[in-house]
Protein backbone atom coordinates (compact mmCIF):
# COMPACT_ATOMS: atom_id res chain seq x y z
CA UNK A 1 0.00 0.00 0.00
CA UNK A 2 2.71 2.45 1.00
CA UNK A 3 6.28 2.20 -0.22
CA UNK A 4 8.86 4.63 1.09
CA UNK A 5 12.36 4.44 -0.37
CA UNK A 6 15.37 6.45 0.79
CA UNK A 7 13.10 9.35 1.55
CA UNK A 8 15.00 12.51 2.48
CA UNK A 9 13.84 16.03 3.17
CA UNK A 10 16.29 18.79 3.72
CA UNK A 11 15.18 22.21 4.83
CA UNK A 12 17.45 24.99 3.75
CA UNK A 13 17.74 28.20 5.63
CA UNK A 14 20.15 31.07 5.73
CA UNK A 15 22.58 31.04 8.55
CA UNK A 16 21.55 33.26 11.40
CA UNK A 17 23.80 34.99 13.86
CA UNK A 18 22.90 35.80 17.45
CA UNK A 19 21.91 39.26 18.64
CA UNK A 20 20.88 42.38 16.79
CA UNK A 21 24.31 42.76 15.20
CA UNK A 22 23.98 39.19 14.04
CA UNK A 23 20.61 39.90 12.48
CA UNK A 24 22.10 42.77 10.52
CA UNK A 25 25.03 40.60 9.50
CA UNK A 26 22.57 37.93 8.40
CA UNK A 27 21.08 40.39 5.95
CA UNK A 28 24.33 40.65 4.07
CA UNK A 29 25.59 37.08 4.16
CA UNK A 30 23.99 34.24 2.32
CA UNK A 31 25.42 31.18 3.96
CA UNK A 32 22.96 28.36 3.45
CA UNK A 33 22.58 25.76 6.16
CA UNK A 34 20.74 22.57 5.36
CA UNK A 35 19.01 20.52 8.00
CA UNK A 36 17.89 17.03 7.19
CA UNK A 37 14.52 16.64 8.86
CA UNK A 38 14.09 13.21 7.30
CA UNK A 39 17.21 11.30 6.41
CA UNK A 40 17.17 8.29 4.10
CA UNK A 41 14.12 6.50 5.47
CA UNK A 42 12.69 3.37 3.86
CA UNK A 43 9.78 1.16 4.82
CA UNK A 44 6.75 -0.60 3.40
CA UNK A 45 3.28 -0.71 4.85
CA UNK A 46 0.73 -3.29 3.76
CA UNK A 47 -3.00 -2.89 3.30
CA UNK A 48 -5.01 -2.83 6.50
CA UNK A 49 -2.01 -2.36 8.79
CA UNK A 50 -2.08 0.10 11.67
CA UNK A 51 1.41 1.44 12.07
CA UNK A 52 2.61 3.73 14.83
CA UNK A 53 5.14 6.21 13.57
CA UNK A 54 6.89 7.59 16.58
CA UNK A 55 9.79 9.66 17.75
CA UNK A 56 10.47 12.60 20.00
CA UNK A 57 9.52 16.17 19.06
CA UNK A 58 11.33 17.32 15.96
CA UNK A 59 12.37 13.79 15.02
CA UNK A 60 10.83 14.18 11.57
CA UNK A 61 7.49 12.43 12.01
CA UNK A 62 5.29 15.18 10.68
CA UNK A 63 7.68 15.88 7.83
CA UNK A 64 7.46 12.25 6.71
CA UNK A 65 3.68 12.28 6.96
CA UNK A 66 3.56 15.52 4.99
CA UNK A 67 5.56 13.91 2.21
CA UNK A 68 3.28 10.87 2.21
CA UNK A 69 0.20 13.09 2.03
CA UNK A 70 1.68 15.16 -0.79
CA UNK A 71 2.05 18.45 1.08
CA UNK A 72 5.83 18.42 0.84
CA UNK A 73 8.05 17.39 -2.02
CA UNK A 74 11.01 15.24 -0.89
CA UNK A 75 14.55 16.43 -1.53
CA UNK A 76 15.46 12.93 -2.68
CA UNK A 77 14.12 9.40 -2.55
CA UNK A 78 10.52 8.65 -3.23
CA UNK A 79 7.29 7.40 -1.81
CA UNK A 80 4.39 5.70 -3.51
CA UNK A 81 0.96 5.42 -1.94
CA UNK A 82 -1.38 2.92 -3.55
CA UNK A 83 0.45 3.29 -6.86
CA UNK A 84 0.45 7.09 -6.85
CA UNK A 85 3.33 9.42 -6.11
CA UNK A 86 1.53 11.81 -3.77
CA UNK A 87 3.50 15.01 -4.37
CA UNK A 88 3.31 14.61 -8.15
CA UNK A 89 -0.38 13.80 -8.41
CA UNK A 90 -1.74 15.62 -5.43
CA UNK A 91 -5.37 15.67 -6.41
CA UNK A 92 -5.52 11.97 -7.28
CA UNK A 93 -3.71 11.17 -4.09
CA UNK A 94 -6.04 13.34 -2.03
CA UNK A 95 -9.03 11.38 -3.23
CA UNK A 96 -7.71 8.18 -1.68
CA UNK A 97 -6.29 9.42 1.58
CA UNK A 98 -7.66 11.02 4.69
CA UNK A 99 -5.59 13.04 7.11
CA UNK A 100 -6.10 14.44 10.57
CA UNK A 101 -3.56 16.81 12.01
CA UNK A 102 -4.37 16.95 15.69
CA UNK A 103 -3.24 20.51 16.17
CA UNK A 104 -5.02 21.97 13.19
CA UNK A 105 -8.59 21.54 12.13
CA UNK A 106 -9.73 21.14 8.57
CA UNK A 107 -13.33 21.94 9.33
CA UNK A 108 -15.10 25.13 8.33
CA UNK A 109 -14.72 27.22 11.43
CA UNK A 110 -17.78 29.46 11.08
CA UNK A 111 -20.28 26.91 9.88
CA UNK A 112 -22.34 24.24 11.58
CA UNK A 113 -20.68 20.84 11.38
CA UNK A 114 -23.38 19.44 9.07
CA UNK A 115 -22.33 22.02 6.48
CA UNK A 116 -18.74 20.83 6.61
CA UNK A 117 -19.94 17.37 5.72
CA UNK A 118 -22.11 18.57 2.86
CA UNK A 119 -19.20 20.60 1.44
CA UNK A 120 -16.91 17.59 1.74
CA UNK A 121 -19.51 15.47 0.00
CA UNK A 122 -19.21 17.79 -3.01
CA UNK A 123 -15.44 18.06 -2.82
CA UNK A 124 -14.91 14.31 -2.81
CA UNK A 125 -17.79 13.56 -5.15
CA UNK A 126 -19.48 11.18 -2.75
CA UNK A 127 -22.78 9.81 -4.05
CA UNK A 128 -25.94 10.35 -2.03
CA UNK A 129 -26.20 6.68 -1.17
CA UNK A 130 -22.56 6.38 -0.04
CA UNK A 131 -22.92 9.62 1.86
CA UNK A 132 -25.83 8.30 3.86
CA UNK A 133 -24.10 4.99 4.60
CA UNK A 134 -20.90 6.70 5.67
CA UNK A 135 -22.68 9.21 7.86
CA UNK A 136 -24.60 6.44 9.58
CA UNK A 137 -21.41 4.53 10.18
CA UNK A 138 -19.49 7.59 11.36
CA UNK A 139 -22.29 8.62 13.65
CA UNK A 140 -22.30 5.16 15.14
CA UNK A 141 -18.56 5.08 15.88
CA UNK A 142 -17.99 8.77 16.66
CA UNK A 143 -21.40 9.89 17.98
CA UNK A 144 -21.40 12.89 15.70
CA UNK A 145 -25.15 13.50 16.00
CA UNK A 146 -24.64 14.85 19.53
CA UNK A 147 -23.16 18.05 18.13
CA UNK A 148 -23.63 17.94 14.39
CA UNK A 149 -25.76 21.10 14.34
CA UNK A 150 -23.31 23.17 16.37
CA UNK A 151 -20.99 25.69 14.81
CA UNK A 152 -17.49 24.26 14.58
CA UNK A 153 -15.87 26.97 16.67
CA UNK A 154 -18.14 26.15 19.61
CA UNK A 155 -17.13 22.49 19.72
CA UNK A 156 -14.99 21.19 22.56
CA UNK A 157 -11.58 19.79 21.66
CA UNK A 158 -12.84 16.24 22.00
CA UNK A 159 -15.86 16.90 19.79
CA UNK A 160 -13.73 18.70 17.26
CA UNK A 161 -11.31 15.82 17.05
CA UNK A 162 -14.15 13.37 16.49
CA UNK A 163 -15.55 15.70 13.84
CA UNK A 164 -12.14 16.01 12.17
CA UNK A 165 -11.76 12.25 12.13
CA UNK A 166 -15.22 11.92 10.63
CA UNK A 167 -14.42 14.53 8.02
CA UNK A 168 -11.25 12.68 7.02
CA UNK A 169 -13.20 9.45 6.57
CA UNK A 170 -16.25 10.60 4.65
CA UNK A 171 -14.86 9.59 1.27
CA UNK A 172 -13.76 6.18 2.50
CA UNK A 173 -10.02 6.69 2.04
CA UNK A 174 -7.67 3.78 1.51
CA UNK A 175 -5.08 5.31 3.80
CA UNK A 176 -5.67 7.36 6.90
CA UNK A 177 -2.91 9.53 8.34
CA UNK A 178 -3.32 10.61 11.92
CA UNK A 179 -0.88 13.11 13.33
CA UNK A 180 -1.32 13.08 17.10
CA UNK A 181 -5.05 12.36 17.05
CA UNK A 182 -5.40 12.16 20.83
CA UNK A 183 -3.32 15.17 21.84
CA UNK A 184 -4.86 17.08 24.71
CA UNK A 185 -7.89 14.81 25.05
CA UNK A 186 -9.27 13.32 28.25
CA UNK A 187 -9.20 9.59 28.92
CA UNK A 188 -12.78 8.90 27.88
CA UNK A 189 -12.54 10.72 24.56
CA UNK A 190 -9.15 9.12 23.89
CA UNK A 191 -10.73 5.73 24.38
CA UNK A 192 -13.60 6.61 22.02
CA UNK A 193 -11.24 7.78 19.34
CA UNK A 194 -9.13 4.65 19.62
CA UNK A 195 -12.17 2.41 19.39
CA UNK A 196 -13.38 4.33 16.35
CA UNK A 197 -10.03 3.94 14.60
CA UNK A 198 -10.05 0.22 15.35
CA UNK A 199 -13.58 -0.13 14.06
CA UNK A 200 -12.82 1.72 10.85
CA UNK A 201 -9.74 -0.36 10.25
CA UNK A 202 -11.67 -3.58 10.77
CA UNK A 203 -14.71 -2.60 8.75
CA UNK A 204 -13.03 -1.06 5.71
CA UNK A 205 -9.48 -2.43 5.86
CA UNK A 206 -8.26 1.16 6.00
CA UNK A 207 -4.49 1.40 6.34
CA UNK A 208 -3.65 3.69 9.24
CA UNK A 209 -0.41 5.56 9.87
CA UNK A 210 -0.41 7.23 13.22
CA UNK A 211 2.01 9.46 15.07
CA UNK A 212 1.64 9.96 18.76
CA UNK A 213 3.42 10.60 22.02
CA UNK A 214 0.90 8.52 23.89
CA UNK A 215 2.06 4.98 24.55
CA UNK A 216 -1.57 4.05 25.23
CA UNK A 217 -2.54 4.83 21.63
CA UNK A 218 0.20 2.59 20.38
CA UNK A 219 -0.50 -0.24 22.76
CA UNK A 220 -4.14 -0.33 21.86
CA UNK A 221 -3.94 0.26 18.16
CA UNK A 222 -0.69 -0.70 16.56
CA UNK A 223 0.73 -4.06 15.83
CA UNK A 224 3.78 -2.50 14.33
CA UNK A 225 5.79 0.59 15.10
CA UNK A 226 8.43 2.55 13.30
CA UNK A 227 10.63 4.73 15.46
CA UNK A 228 12.65 7.58 14.09
CA UNK A 229 15.12 9.83 15.76
CA UNK A 230 16.85 12.86 14.28
CA UNK A 231 15.37 11.94 10.89
CA UNK A 232 16.71 8.39 10.82
CA UNK A 233 14.82 5.17 11.27
CA UNK A 234 15.99 3.42 14.42
CA UNK A 235 13.42 0.68 14.80
CA UNK A 236 10.81 -1.05 12.70
CA UNK A 237 8.95 -4.03 14.06
CA UNK A 238 6.46 -5.41 16.52
CA UNK A 239 5.34 -3.58 19.58
CA UNK A 240 5.64 -6.52 21.95
CA UNK A 241 9.33 -6.87 21.33
CA UNK A 242 10.02 -3.27 22.10
CA UNK A 243 7.94 -3.21 25.22
CA UNK A 244 9.59 -6.29 26.59
CA UNK A 245 13.05 -5.00 25.93
CA UNK A 246 12.55 -1.31 26.61
CA UNK A 247 9.20 -0.49 28.08
CA UNK A 248 9.65 -2.28 31.38
CA UNK A 249 10.75 0.66 33.49
CA UNK A 250 8.12 2.32 35.66
CA UNK A 251 8.24 5.18 38.07
CA UNK A 252 6.33 5.16 41.33
CA UNK A 253 5.95 8.48 43.10
CA UNK A 254 4.98 8.41 46.77
CA UNK A 255 4.29 11.40 49.00
CA UNK A 256 4.66 10.68 52.70
CA UNK A 257 4.16 12.65 55.91
CA UNK A 258 7.66 12.06 57.15
CA UNK A 259 10.39 10.43 55.10
CA UNK A 260 13.01 10.16 57.85
CA UNK A 261 12.62 6.43 58.36
CA UNK A 262 12.60 5.75 54.65
CA UNK A 263 15.93 7.44 54.23
CA UNK A 264 17.59 4.76 56.33
CA UNK A 265 16.33 1.87 54.22
CA UNK A 266 18.60 0.42 51.58
CA UNK A 267 16.06 -0.57 48.95
CA UNK A 268 18.57 -2.27 46.72
CA UNK A 269 19.85 -4.54 49.50
CA UNK A 270 16.34 -5.28 50.73
CA UNK A 271 15.14 -6.51 47.34
CA UNK A 272 18.52 -7.72 46.20
CA UNK A 273 18.48 -5.66 42.99
CA UNK A 274 21.09 -3.62 41.17
CA UNK A 275 20.62 0.13 40.73
CA UNK A 276 19.79 -0.33 37.03
CA UNK A 277 16.65 -2.20 38.06
CA UNK A 278 15.76 -0.15 41.10
CA UNK A 279 16.67 3.40 41.90
CA UNK A 280 15.32 5.50 44.74
CA UNK A 281 15.31 9.29 44.91
CA UNK A 282 14.15 11.03 48.05
CA UNK A 283 13.46 14.71 47.91
CA UNK A 284 12.01 16.11 51.13
CA UNK A 285 8.87 14.10 51.70
CA UNK A 286 8.45 12.80 48.20
CA UNK A 287 9.94 9.55 47.14
CA UNK A 288 10.43 8.61 43.54
CA UNK A 289 11.33 5.04 42.68
CA UNK A 290 12.44 3.99 39.24
CA UNK A 291 11.98 0.25 38.87
CA UNK A 292 12.01 -2.62 36.43
CA UNK A 293 8.58 -4.16 36.51
CA UNK A 294 9.91 -7.50 35.30
CA UNK A 295 11.97 -7.77 38.47
CA UNK A 296 9.83 -6.25 41.15
CA UNK A 297 6.20 -5.22 41.50
CA UNK A 298 4.94 -1.81 42.45
CA UNK A 299 3.08 -3.28 45.42
CA UNK A 300 6.29 -4.63 46.97
CA UNK A 301 7.81 -1.18 46.89
CA UNK A 302 4.64 0.49 48.07
CA UNK A 303 4.16 -1.86 51.02
CA UNK A 304 7.73 -1.37 52.16
CA UNK A 305 7.19 2.37 52.14
CA UNK A 306 3.85 2.04 53.90
CA UNK A 307 5.37 0.01 56.70
CA UNK A 308 7.73 2.87 57.45
CA UNK A 309 5.71 6.00 56.81
CA UNK A 310 2.21 7.39 56.39
CA UNK A 311 1.46 7.65 52.71
CA UNK A 312 -0.35 10.74 51.51
CA UNK A 313 -0.41 10.19 47.81
CA UNK A 314 0.89 7.71 45.31
CA UNK A 315 1.08 7.40 41.54
CA UNK A 316 2.64 5.05 39.01
CA UNK A 317 3.91 6.36 35.73
CA UNK A 318 4.55 4.48 32.54
CA UNK A 319 7.79 5.03 30.74
CA UNK A 320 6.90 7.51 28.07
CA UNK A 321 7.66 6.98 24.48
CA UNK A 322 10.38 9.59 24.38
CA UNK A 323 12.38 7.71 26.97
CA UNK A 324 12.08 4.50 25.02
CA UNK A 325 13.16 6.29 21.89
CA UNK A 326 16.09 7.82 23.70
CA UNK A 327 17.11 4.45 25.05
CA UNK A 328 16.87 2.78 21.69
CA UNK A 329 18.87 5.51 20.11
CA UNK A 330 21.61 5.05 22.66
CA UNK A 331 21.72 1.27 22.62
CA UNK A 332 20.29 0.21 19.31
CA UNK A 333 17.74 -2.55 18.98
CA UNK A 334 18.71 -6.11 18.25
CA UNK B 1 -18.45 22.16 -14.75
CA UNK B 2 -17.67 20.46 -11.48
CA UNK B 3 -15.83 23.57 -10.38
CA UNK B 4 -18.79 25.80 -11.12
CA UNK B 5 -20.97 23.58 -8.98
CA UNK B 6 -18.34 23.56 -6.26
CA UNK B 7 -18.06 27.32 -6.40
CA UNK B 8 -21.78 27.60 -5.85
CA UNK B 9 -21.50 25.32 -2.84
CA UNK B 10 -18.65 27.39 -1.39
CA UNK B 11 -20.42 30.64 -2.14
CA UNK B 12 -23.61 29.48 -0.49
CA UNK B 13 -21.75 28.40 2.62
CA UNK B 14 -19.86 31.64 2.70
CA UNK B 15 -23.05 33.65 2.47
CA UNK B 16 -24.58 31.60 5.26
CA UNK B 17 -21.64 32.40 7.49
CA UNK B 18 -21.87 36.03 6.44
CA UNK B 19 -25.54 36.30 7.33
CA UNK B 20 -24.56 35.52 10.88
CA UNK B 21 -22.88 38.89 10.99
CA UNK B 22 -25.20 41.13 8.97
CA UNK B 23 -23.94 44.29 10.58
CA UNK B 24 -20.44 43.54 9.42
CA UNK B 25 -21.65 43.04 5.90
CA UNK B 26 -23.53 46.34 5.64
CA UNK B 27 -20.87 48.35 7.39
CA UNK B 28 -18.33 46.98 4.91
CA UNK B 29 -20.55 47.85 1.98
CA UNK B 30 -21.27 51.37 3.18
CA UNK B 31 -17.64 52.05 4.08
CA UNK B 32 -16.53 51.10 0.63
CA UNK B 33 -19.19 53.22 -0.96
CA UNK B 34 -18.00 56.24 0.97
CA UNK B 35 -14.37 55.63 0.10
CA UNK B 36 -15.38 55.66 -3.53
CA UNK B 37 -17.45 58.76 -3.08
CA UNK B 38 -14.51 60.56 -1.49
CA UNK B 39 -12.45 59.77 -4.57
CA UNK B 40 -15.02 61.36 -6.85
CA UNK B 41 -15.45 64.42 -4.64
CA UNK B 42 -11.69 64.85 -4.85
CA UNK B 43 -11.92 64.84 -8.64
CA UNK B 44 -14.70 67.47 -8.55
CA UNK B 45 -12.70 69.74 -6.28
CA UNK B 46 -9.72 69.65 -8.61
CA UNK B 47 -11.78 70.21 -11.71
CA UNK B 48 -13.61 73.14 -10.33
CA UNK B 49 -10.37 75.01 -10.87
CA UNK B 50 -8.90 73.21 -13.83
CA UNK B 51 -11.55 72.59 -16.45
CA UNK B 52 -9.33 70.31 -18.41
CA UNK B 53 -6.33 68.22 -17.63
CA UNK B 54 -3.77 67.69 -20.32
CA UNK B 55 -6.49 67.59 -22.91
CA UNK B 56 -8.88 65.46 -20.87
CA UNK B 57 -12.28 66.83 -20.01
CA UNK B 58 -13.93 66.19 -16.68
CA UNK B 59 -16.41 63.71 -18.17
CA UNK B 60 -13.64 61.77 -19.82
CA UNK B 61 -11.76 61.62 -16.53
CA UNK B 62 -14.86 60.37 -14.76
CA UNK B 63 -15.29 57.71 -17.39
CA UNK B 64 -11.73 56.50 -16.96
CA UNK B 65 -12.04 56.62 -13.21
CA UNK B 66 -15.31 54.68 -13.26
CA UNK B 67 -14.06 52.27 -15.87
CA UNK B 68 -11.00 51.51 -13.72
CA UNK B 69 -13.26 50.52 -10.82
CA UNK B 70 -15.00 47.73 -12.71
CA UNK B 71 -12.21 45.17 -13.29
CA UNK B 72 -10.73 46.06 -9.93
CA UNK B 73 -14.08 45.49 -8.24
CA UNK B 74 -14.64 42.18 -9.99
CA UNK B 75 -11.18 40.98 -9.05
CA UNK B 76 -11.80 42.14 -5.49
CA UNK B 77 -15.16 40.39 -5.40
CA UNK B 78 -13.86 36.98 -6.37
CA UNK B 79 -10.18 36.61 -5.58
CA UNK B 80 -9.66 38.67 -2.45
CA UNK B 81 -8.43 35.69 -0.46
CA UNK B 82 -5.20 35.58 -2.46
CA UNK B 83 -4.01 38.30 -0.07
CA UNK B 84 -4.03 35.69 2.68
CA UNK B 85 -1.51 33.65 0.76
CA UNK B 86 0.85 36.61 0.87
CA UNK B 87 0.00 37.42 4.45
CA UNK B 88 -0.03 34.21 6.44
CA UNK B 89 -0.90 31.02 4.59
CA UNK B 90 2.70 30.07 3.93
CA UNK B 91 4.30 31.30 7.10
CA UNK B 92 1.74 29.56 9.29
CA UNK B 93 1.52 26.43 7.20
CA UNK B 94 -2.19 27.01 6.63
CA UNK B 95 -1.78 26.12 3.00
CA UNK B 96 -1.56 22.44 3.97
CA UNK B 97 -5.29 21.95 3.88
CA UNK B 98 -5.57 22.93 0.23
CA UNK B 99 -3.03 20.29 -0.70
CA UNK B 100 -5.00 17.58 1.05
CA UNK B 101 -8.13 17.92 -1.04
CA UNK B 102 -8.78 16.58 -4.51
CA UNK B 103 -9.46 19.95 -6.09
CA UNK B 104 -7.20 22.58 -7.55
CA UNK B 105 -5.46 24.47 -4.72
CA UNK B 106 -5.81 27.85 -6.42
CA UNK B 107 -9.51 27.27 -6.88
CA UNK B 108 -9.86 26.44 -3.20
CA UNK B 109 -7.96 29.55 -2.22
CA UNK B 110 -10.19 31.73 -4.35
CA UNK B 111 -13.41 30.00 -3.36
CA UNK B 112 -12.60 30.49 0.29
CA UNK B 113 -13.92 34.02 0.25
CA UNK B 114 -16.42 36.05 -1.67
CA UNK B 115 -15.95 39.76 -0.95
CA UNK B 116 -19.27 41.62 -0.99
CA UNK B 117 -17.48 44.87 -0.01
CA UNK B 118 -16.49 45.04 -3.65
CA UNK B 119 -20.08 45.54 -4.69
CA UNK B 120 -19.68 49.16 -3.57
CA UNK B 121 -16.74 49.58 -5.93
CA UNK B 122 -18.58 48.03 -8.84
CA UNK B 123 -21.71 50.10 -8.23
CA UNK B 124 -19.79 53.36 -8.17
CA UNK B 125 -17.93 52.32 -11.30
CA UNK B 126 -21.16 51.55 -13.12
CA UNK B 127 -22.75 54.83 -12.10
CA UNK B 128 -19.73 56.82 -13.24
CA UNK B 129 -19.45 55.01 -16.56
CA UNK B 130 -23.14 55.40 -17.34
CA UNK B 131 -23.47 59.06 -16.34
CA UNK B 132 -20.26 60.12 -18.10
CA UNK B 133 -21.35 58.24 -21.23
CA UNK B 134 -24.64 60.08 -21.21
CA UNK B 135 -22.94 63.43 -20.73
CA UNK B 136 -20.42 62.79 -23.47
CA UNK B 137 -23.18 61.39 -25.64
CA UNK B 138 -21.21 58.24 -26.34
CA UNK B 139 -23.39 55.56 -27.87
CA UNK B 140 -22.23 52.06 -27.18
CA UNK B 141 -23.51 49.70 -29.83
CA UNK B 142 -23.74 45.92 -29.81
CA UNK B 143 -20.16 45.33 -30.91
CA UNK B 144 -18.74 47.73 -28.39
CA UNK B 145 -20.75 46.32 -25.53
CA UNK B 146 -19.12 42.96 -26.21
CA UNK B 147 -15.72 44.67 -26.35
CA UNK B 148 -16.64 46.37 -23.09
CA UNK B 149 -17.33 43.07 -21.33
CA UNK B 150 -14.21 41.45 -22.80
CA UNK B 151 -12.10 44.38 -21.68
CA UNK B 152 -13.43 44.28 -18.14
CA UNK B 153 -12.94 40.53 -17.85
CA UNK B 154 -9.42 40.83 -19.24
CA UNK B 155 -8.75 43.68 -16.83
CA UNK B 156 -9.94 41.63 -13.88
CA UNK B 157 -7.67 38.80 -15.00
CA UNK B 158 -4.69 41.16 -15.12
CA UNK B 159 -5.43 42.32 -11.59
CA UNK B 160 -5.74 38.74 -10.40
CA UNK B 161 -2.56 37.71 -12.21
CA UNK B 162 -0.50 40.50 -10.69
CA UNK B 163 -1.90 39.74 -7.25
CA UNK B 164 -1.31 36.01 -7.67
CA UNK B 165 2.23 36.48 -8.91
CA UNK B 166 3.33 38.65 -6.01
CA UNK B 167 1.42 36.57 -3.46
CA UNK B 168 3.14 33.43 -4.81
CA UNK B 169 6.50 35.00 -3.99
CA UNK B 170 5.52 34.13 -0.42
CA UNK B 171 6.33 30.49 -1.14
CA UNK B 172 9.97 31.59 -1.34
CA UNK B 173 10.03 34.44 1.12
CA UNK B 174 7.39 33.08 3.57
CA UNK B 175 5.38 36.28 3.34
CA UNK B 176 5.12 38.90 0.65
CA UNK B 177 2.40 41.17 1.92
CA UNK B 178 4.57 44.30 1.86
CA UNK B 179 5.58 43.71 -1.71
CA UNK B 180 2.05 42.93 -2.80
CA UNK B 181 0.71 46.06 -1.14
CA UNK B 182 3.32 48.19 -2.84
CA UNK B 183 2.48 46.81 -6.26
CA UNK B 184 -1.23 46.93 -5.71
CA UNK B 185 -1.14 50.55 -4.72
CA UNK B 186 0.49 51.52 -7.99
CA UNK B 187 -2.83 50.48 -9.50
CA UNK B 188 -4.31 53.69 -8.10
CA UNK B 189 -2.28 55.66 -10.64
CA UNK B 190 -4.16 53.93 -13.39
CA UNK B 191 -7.42 55.60 -12.41
CA UNK B 192 -6.20 58.74 -14.16
CA UNK B 193 -4.99 59.22 -17.71
CA UNK B 194 -1.42 57.90 -17.84
CA UNK B 195 -0.53 60.62 -20.35
CA UNK B 196 -0.44 63.08 -17.44
CA UNK B 197 2.49 61.22 -15.90
CA UNK B 198 6.19 61.40 -16.48
CA UNK B 199 7.70 59.03 -19.08
CA UNK B 200 9.15 56.62 -16.50
CA UNK B 201 5.91 56.27 -14.56
CA UNK B 202 4.05 55.76 -17.81
CA UNK B 203 6.50 53.00 -18.78
CA UNK B 204 6.10 51.25 -15.44
CA UNK B 205 2.30 51.41 -15.57
CA UNK B 206 2.18 50.14 -19.11
CA UNK B 207 4.79 47.41 -19.20
CA UNK B 208 6.04 46.49 -15.72
CA UNK B 209 2.82 46.44 -13.74
CA UNK B 210 0.45 46.84 -16.68
CA UNK B 211 -2.36 48.50 -14.77
CA UNK B 212 -2.70 51.17 -17.48
CA UNK B 213 -3.96 48.46 -19.81
CA UNK B 214 -6.64 47.59 -17.31
CA UNK B 215 -8.24 51.00 -17.31
CA UNK B 216 -6.75 53.91 -19.16
CA UNK B 217 -6.01 52.35 -22.56
CA UNK B 218 -9.31 50.49 -22.99
CA UNK B 219 -11.21 53.51 -21.64
CA UNK B 220 -9.57 55.75 -24.20
CA UNK B 221 -10.78 53.38 -26.90
CA UNK B 222 -14.37 53.82 -25.79
CA UNK B 223 -13.96 57.56 -25.57
CA UNK B 224 -12.80 57.41 -29.15
CA UNK B 225 -9.23 58.53 -28.58
CA UNK B 226 -7.50 55.30 -29.57
CA UNK B 227 -7.80 52.23 -31.80
CA UNK B 228 -9.25 48.91 -30.67
CA UNK B 229 -6.24 46.72 -31.44
CA UNK B 230 -3.68 48.85 -29.61
CA UNK B 231 -5.84 49.09 -26.50
CA UNK B 232 -8.25 46.24 -25.79
CA UNK B 233 -6.30 43.96 -28.13
CA UNK B 234 -3.10 44.42 -26.17
CA UNK B 235 -5.03 44.22 -22.93
CA UNK B 236 -6.31 40.74 -23.77
CA UNK B 237 -2.82 39.67 -24.79
CA UNK B 238 -1.39 40.99 -21.52
CA UNK B 239 -4.13 39.20 -19.58
CA UNK B 240 -3.19 35.89 -21.17
CA UNK B 241 0.54 36.39 -20.63
CA UNK B 242 0.34 37.62 -17.04
CA UNK B 243 -2.07 34.95 -15.86
CA UNK B 244 0.10 32.24 -17.43
CA UNK B 245 3.22 33.55 -15.71
CA UNK B 246 1.40 34.00 -12.42
CA UNK B 247 -0.13 30.52 -12.45
CA UNK B 248 3.20 28.93 -13.38
CA UNK B 249 4.84 30.79 -10.50
CA UNK B 250 2.11 29.64 -8.14
CA UNK B 251 2.59 26.02 -9.25
CA UNK B 252 6.35 26.27 -8.91
CA UNK B 253 5.79 27.68 -5.45
CA UNK B 254 3.76 24.62 -4.47
CA UNK B 255 6.76 22.38 -5.09
CA UNK B 256 8.95 24.30 -2.69
CA UNK B 257 6.26 24.93 -0.09
CA UNK B 258 7.71 23.98 3.28
CA UNK B 259 4.65 23.94 5.51
CA UNK B 260 5.29 24.73 9.19
CA UNK B 261 6.15 22.67 12.22
CA UNK B 262 3.37 21.52 14.50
Amino acid sequence: MIVVENLTKEFKSFKKYPGFKGTVKGLFTREVVGKKAVDDISFRIGEGEIVGYIGSNGAGKSTTIKMMTGILVPTSGRCVVNGIIPYEKRMENAQQIGAVFGQRTQLWWDLPLTETFSILKEIYNVSDKDFKNRMDFLDQVLNLSEFINNTVRTLSLGQRMRADLGAALLHNPKVLYLDEPTIGLDVVVKENIRLAIKEINKEYKTTVVLTTHDLGDIEELCNRIIIIDAGKKVYDGGLKNIRDTHGYMRIIDIDVKNADQIKDIDFNARFNLLTEDLKVNINGNSISVNFNRNRISASEIASLVMENATVRDMSIKDTDINQIVKKIYKNGVN
Amino acid sequence: MRYIRLYKVFLLQYLKALMQSKVDFFVGLIAFFFTQLAGIVFLYLIFEHIPNLNGWSFEQLLFIYGFAQLPRGIDHLFTDYIWMLAMRMVIRGEFDKYLLRPINPLFQLIAERFQPDAIGEILVGMILVVTSCVKMEIKIGFFNSIVFVVSIVAGAIIYTAIKLFFASIAFWTKDSIGLLQLVYETADFAKYPVSIYDKKVRFILSYIFPFAFVAFYPASYFIGKAKLLTTVGIEVLIAIITITIAYATFNKGLTIYESAGN
